[in-house]
């Protein structure tokens, strides 16, 4: 049973396809304090946020089976413990509209990669802190 | 009453009725525009049962979509024709559009593993975008072979300085290395 929200260390779900790039951002917050779960695409993510209590997701944006987009409007659309988890996009999209497209979707902040280790964990650290 | 439905007669045919019997290029055309996920699933499956140079190349013109949707159905239904999407792979991984390689380096990922490995690694040789470099290197992570160790290398160095890429590819080489 996860402890977010109760005075544990803050939990993070990792959706994301890349299996490098997970690597890199557990190791990155889990050096930070984050306790880390992965989901390897928006389907699997649904399952994790329906089933276990976050603080923060990291979605990517393109992924087999669902995107990111699509997920992030899946999510926003269940009950309220669910839809107001914070979630941080990152994406190797860098045009205004991929950003607007991933607000509307209901990203709290987007980051383009290569996402420097410290911009992710000061964000994760920011957006965890509170329920969008 | 009859056990097989009649439609009344006078009554158009449904629209994913029809995708069988146009070409490549209609098909491609059609999924464009189709917001219907069941109809955009017919149009999928038409152009994959084609399987041939002109649905690959159909499918692959949707690499450059807004539709993140549409963009990974594409690449799934290339991945799914790997001899098809073969002729048209190089193409995509020199296109002038960095998003395109980008996704590209995932239809490779489908081919065996002798073809992925050499055209990630000419990919690799030359690419200048971080992003790219990645997510050929996340692919290479399974399909690398030892012809692309040399690659990988000069990328290591070319992008000392990045963050993600040096660790990335120091497992990558690792992998490779251990196989040998």
């Amino acid at each position: 049973m996860s402890e977010a929200g109760i005075g544990g260390p803050p939990h993070v779900l990792l959706v994301e396809d890349a299996s490098l790039v997970r690597l890199y951002y557990r190791g990155a917050l889990e050096r930070a304090g984050f306790v880390v779960d992965e989901a390897l695409n928006g389907i699997e993510g649904l399952e994790r946020v329906l089933t276990a209590t976050y603080d923060l997701l990291v979605v990517d944006v393109n992924m087999p089976k669902m995107d990111g987009l699509s997920f992030l409007r899946a999510l926003r659309g269940r009950e309220p413990g669910v839809r107001a988890i914070p979630a941080l996009m990152t994406s190797t999209e860098a045009g205004d509209g991929d950003r607007a497209a991933a607000r509307v979707a209901g990203a709290n902040f987007y980051l383009v990669k290569p996402v420097p280790e410290g911009a992710l964990v000061a964000h994760a650290r920011a957006l965890a802190g509170r329920r969008a | 009453m009859p056990l097989v439905r009649r439609d009344p007669p006078g009554l158009p045919k449904a629209e994913t009725a029809t995708p069988a019997v146009r070409s490549a290029e209609e098909l491609g055309t059609a999924l464009g525009s189709e917001r219907d996920l069941r109809g955009r699933e017919a149009l999928l499956a038409a152009l994959l049962a084609l399987a041939d140079a002109s649905a690959a190349t159909a499918l692959a013109r949707h690499l450059r979509s807004e539709d993140a949707g549409l963009r990974n159905a594409c690449i799934e239904t290339l991945q799914a024709m790997p001899a098809a999407a073969l002729p048209v792979l190089p193409g995509l991984l020199v296109d002038p559009d960095s998003d395109v390689r980008l996704l590209a380096t995932e239809v490779a990922r489908a081919q065996p593993t002798e073809v992925a490995s050499a055209l990630l690694a000419r990919l690799l040789e030359g690419e200048t975008h971080p992003n790219v470099c990645g997510a050929a290197v996340e692919v290479l992570a399974e399909a690398g072979t030892a012809a692309a160790l040399p690659a990988l290398r000069a990328a290591r160095t070319r992008f000392a300085s990045e963050p993600f890429l040096p660790m990335a590819i120091d497992m990558v080489l690792a992998r490779i290395g251990a196989g040998r």
